[in-house]
């Protein structure tokens, strides 16, 4: 029974969730600014960056993905990849893709 | 994860312990059995959709025929697609996987033998389903219409076949809002919807289980470019499913909520879109089209070396293009959807990827073409269907082509140029290719040979039907006859080659019924095959015949390409291959040697758990047609508890039973799948 | 996540070709192609949310971001505690795990309970029901299919809280089953991370 030397520790498990916090609570922050003084496309794009942000921060070291096997990483990335652009084609087609920046 | 701690037992039933009858089969968890189980109820599945096809030509070998109604029409064509792509290619498919991918990379089992089990039991219990919608299945006129059923005129006289019409009659491909709630009414097209669901569910477990197999219980040296072509392609096959089934699977749920929740995904009234049911069907349905074929192509790279007595032209190639045509497949499914409105930039990038998507192919071609060029060919009904699924491929993959140019597209659409062209690819393509895999891979399950004469007849007298009955429809859907439809007026001049067409349906029948009596006979009465009848390349065939339930008595240690092959023979002076002179002694003491199993094998114990585990879904499904009802929602209760039971039971029950492990070189137990 | 909690190595030649753990191979494959299943259910909600002419009212008129807010933050922590629960029990720290196992447990219950009384209130108190128009439809099936994996989720949770209760229950076999709980978890997160951005924070009724 070993533990992998490189995965975090609990307390820099509690520091990740710590900053997960602090970004959900900018999200929630710029949804109100937004709604206060038009942010326009700048609320979409900052939005998308943080859940980025934030989707990258627990698979990477909750599910500790930047720890593991290449193939592993390959199977995931691809999932999702294949996915985005999929949707984003079929989204296109049907003429949904229009980010309103108000 | 070894054995060797002894654990209290605690499971919910006492462990199944038989090994012959009918608890066998139902508790087994052998890859062979269930592969083999897989088989016959895929062929079943083809007698019945092919007398469905039948029922459908006797229709039409007439103008304005009055043998079935349109609503029975409507059924026949939906269940006969239905049928023919779920419950006929893809299981028999998933038979020579299960069958054949351990023994090719040299393991003992799949990754995970009960959850194999447990996909083979859903399928089997969805195909049950999606079938009973003959029984319990209704297609009620919509309110405030007379005279209709569903939404199409009743024709037809007393003896016209119109019960059933009370079964699924919005096509395979399910367009919405026709198969939604207001046009598809009664309960037939919920029984359709949940069907492929549950039949998509046994698909995902089982590519899941198939993917994790090839990549983690190759024996050593099987390194992924020494695989055999058919294991490369299943996996290919695999990912697709793996990708592919969600899509299908929220789409269809989408639909179960409109017909039954009353959600407005799809239904124009409502302001839902029936396009994006087009997109999401065809998303897993261009793929759903390299699943049924992929598996084909690889069988033919088996058989197409061994009786050429080559290696493989351009290995890689063949295998890179597999997985070129797998990703591409995903990139191509609007052209699917070139009459249903979408922009000129759509149309002009989807004919473009469908071209694209010719490259890979014709690289197999010229790659198999290759491989029997200046071979030593056996002519044998294997090599037979092979060419013949070459040959046959081919003309549906240029008559395919012409679909990717948009504006002939358009005009071929909903003709029976497209019926003529998806029937050469698959079965021209696929079955052609099952067909071949059956009679090269027979002495496997059986350790004799089939017919040969009573196979060669098959195979003319099929070869000979498929032509007469889909060759016509070329021609037949250019005149501008159009699919789907139950009836047409003699003044269209389409009735002779309809009835050519017909009469060729019957031929294919004819040369059905001397396959399965020489199935039948080569079983009981056939040649025996001995190890290695076709002096084949790869090392499931290094195994006795019929295989023995551990599979390899001694790990294979791979030490190339074709690796029974390289065992067999030497490089001649000329390049050409020359048998080594002791290569029957070789063969002779790898038989022994695999027959005599050096210390004892441990296997994986059968188990209850997937076959109870299979029979929560039809439950749960059956209540959510008939959830109004109490006695439905009691169903979905049940189901539900059924399911949750098992699952208990499987989790806490070890996959063997504990013993006393003997680490010598036979690796005599199962260690990494021990709870799946 | 390596920590091999098996007490033999793994010295069968056939096995594990990849390095990967046999099921833990194929959790990540099943979670890979779960992407195309909320994919799915995501982009049809996009299509619909903002779509004009539907009859009012739109979720995105009627969401309550605070709320939403706290409840996505309950989940997010849940991941927390599941990674300290799976931390714990490769530290052999049979305690920890069983509490931390219990917290996510209670955390995916609370987040469970948070969507019921959001559905109840937009059904009872803004009448928007699954057939008020296709954006109501999309919101409640996509939120229900997540909703239906937490609840999955929690109750694989209670079964190794309820193994781990019974003395030496928590054994070297379930240490790769904490763990695939594990990723089921934390996929179920990511999943919601997307979901309280795009479908929450960014969806907008149409001008």
């Amino acid at each position: 029974m070993t533990v992998e030397p490189h995965h975090p520790t609990p307390a820099q498990y509690w520091k990740i969730a710590a900053l997960l916090a602090v970004l959900t609570a900018i999200e929630v922050a710029i949804y109100y600014v937004h709604l206060e003084f038009d942010l326009g496309n700048l609320n979409t794009i900052s939005l998308l960056i943080l859940a980025t942000l934030k989707f990258v921060i627990v698979v990477a070291f909750f599910m500790h993905l930047r720890y593991e096997k290449t193939v592993l990483n390959r199977f995931f990335v691809g999932g999702f990849v294949l996915a985005s652009c999929l949707y984003a084609v079929v989204l296109a087609a049907l003429g949904a893709l229009i980010i309103r920046g108000s | 994860m070894t054995a060797t701690a002894a654990r209290p037992q605690t499971t919910i039933f006492r462990r199944p312990s038989a090994k012959t009858g009918l608890w066998s089969w139902i508790t087994t968890v052998d890859h062979k059995r269930i592969g083999i189980m897989y088989g016959y109820a895929a062929f079943i599945f083809f007698i019945i959709g092919g007398c469905e096809a039948l029922l459908l030509r006797i229709q039409l070998a007439q103008a304005n025929n009055e043998f079935l109604t349109a609503g029975a029409y409507n059924a026949l064509f939906t269940m006969h697609g239905t049928t023919m792509i779920f419950l006929f290619v893809m299981p028999a498919s998933a038979a020579f996987m299960n069958y054949l991918l351990p023994l090719m990379i040299g393991a003992r089992d799949v990754a995970f033998p009960r959850l194999n089990a447990l996909s083979w039991w859903i399928f089997f219990f969805g195909g049950i389903f999606l079938y009973s919608t003959f029984i319990f299945g209704t297609s009620l006129a919509p309110v405030g219409s007379t005279g209709v059923s569903g939404n199409l005129p009743i024709g037809g006289g007393p003896g016209s076949l119109n019960f059933l019409a009370d079964s699924p009659g919005g096509g395979w491909f399910g367009y919405q809002p026709n198969a939604g709630p207001l046009y598809s009414t009664g309960t037939a097209m919920d029984y359709w919807a949940l069907g492929l669901q549950i039949l998509g569910l046994a698909s995902l477990v089982s590519s899941v289980n198939f993917i994790v197999t090839i990549l983690n219980m190759r024996a050593k040296g099987m390194r992924l470019l020494r695989m055999p072509v058919f294991v490369w392609m299943s996996m290919v096959v695999a990912f697709l499913l793996l990708f592919s089934l969600p899509i299908i699977a929220v789409a269809l749920f989408m639909v179960t909520f409109d017909r039954q929740f009353g959600s407005l995904f799809y239904a124009p009234v409502g302001g839902g879109d029936p396009i994006l049911w087009q997109h999401l069907f065809w998303l897993f349905g261009h793929p759903e089209v390299y699943i049924l074929v992929l598996p084909a192509m690889g069988m033919v790279s088996e058989i197409l070396p061994t009786f050429s007595r080559k290696p493989l032209f351009g290995y890689s190639a063949v295998v890179f293009a597999g997985a070129a045509i797998g990703f591409l497949g995903f990139g191509v499914w609007a052209h699917h959807m070139f009459a249903s409105g979408i922009t000129p930039v759509a149309q002009a990038a989807f004919g473009l990827s469908t071209m694209t998507i010719a490259i890979p192919t014709g690289i197999k071609i010229f790659n198999w073409l290759g491989t029997m060029w200046q071979g030593r060919i056996r002519m044998n009904t294997s090599m037979l269907f092979a060419i013949g699924f070459v040959a046959m491929f081919t003309i549906g993959g240029l008559s395919g082509v012409t679909h990717a140019v948009v504006p002939s597209d358009w005009q071929q659409t909903d003709t029976y140029y497209i019926v003529a062209h998806f029937h050469y690819v698959l079965f021209g393509g696929a079955i052609f290719g099952l067909f071949g895999g059956l009679y090269y891979w027979f002495p496997k399950l059986t350790g004799r040979v089939m017919n040969e004469r009573l196979g060669k007849t098959h195979f003319w007298l099929q070869f000979l039907g498929f032509n007469l009955t889909f060759g016509p429809m070329h021609w037949l859907g250019l005149q501008g006859m159009v699919r789907r439809t139950w009836k047409y007026a003699p003044e269209t001049g389409l009735q002779p080659w309809n009835l050519v067409v017909t009469i060729g349906g019957f031929i294919i029948a004819a040369s059905i019924a001397i396959f399965i009596f020489n199935w039948w006979t080569s079983k009981r009465h056939g040649e025996p095959s001995g190890l290695d009848p076709w002096d084949a390349r790869t090392i499931e065939w290094m195994v006795p015949n019929p295989s023995p339930e551990y599979n390899f008595a001694v790990p294979p240690v791979v030490t190339s390409l074709d690796h029974f092959w390289q065992l067999k023979y030497d490089k001649g002076p000329d390049g050409r291959a020359v048998r080594k002179p002791d290569a029957d002694e070789i063969v002779a003491k790898i038989e022994h040697d695999q027959r005599n199993p050096v210390s004892p094998i441990h296997l994986p114990n059968p188990s209850y758990f997937p076959f109870f585990m299979a029979i929560a879904f039809p439950t749960i499904f059956y209540g959510i047609i008939y959830h109004t009802a109490m006695w439905g929602k009691a169903l979905i209760f049940v189901g539900v508890l059924i399911g949750l039971i098992a699952v208990v039971g499987w989790a806490i029950e070890p996959l063997e039973e504990p013993h006393v492990e003997h680490d010598d070189e036979g690796h005599t137990i199962e260690a990494a799948g021990a709870y799946d | 996540m390596t920590e091999t909690l098996h007490e033999a190595p793994m010295d069968h030649p056939e096995h594990e070709s990849t390095g990967v753990e046999n099921r833990k191979l194929g959790m990540w494959l099943f979670l890979s192609s779960e992407f195309l299943f909320f994919g799915a259910l995501i982009s049809n909600y996009l299509l619909y949310s903002n779509r004009p002419g539907f009859p009012d009212p739109y979720p995105s008129q009627i969401y309550d971001i605070p709320f939403t807010s706290v409840s996505s933050f309950v989940l997010l922590m849940s991941s927390l505690t599941m990674v300290l629960a799976h931390n714990a029990l490769s530290r052999q720290d049979m305690n920890g795990t069983r509490t931390w196992l219990f917290a996510t447990a209670a955390l995916g219950a609370v987040f469970l309970g948070g969507q019921v009384f959001e559905f109840t209130e937009f059904v009872v108190n803004e009448n928007m029901t699954l057939s008020t128009n296709p954006a109501a439809s999309a919101f409640y099936v996509l939120t229900g299919f997540h909703g239906t994996h937490v609840a999955i989720g929690v109750i694989m949770l209670l079964s190794l809280w309820g193994i781990s209760r019974r003395p030496g229950g928590l054994s070297e076999k379930h240490g790769m089953n904490l763990e695939l709980v594990g990723l089921y978890w934390h996929f179920v997160d990511i999943i919601w991370i997307v979901i309280f951005t795009v479908v929450y924070l960014l969806s907008v009724p149409p001008a």
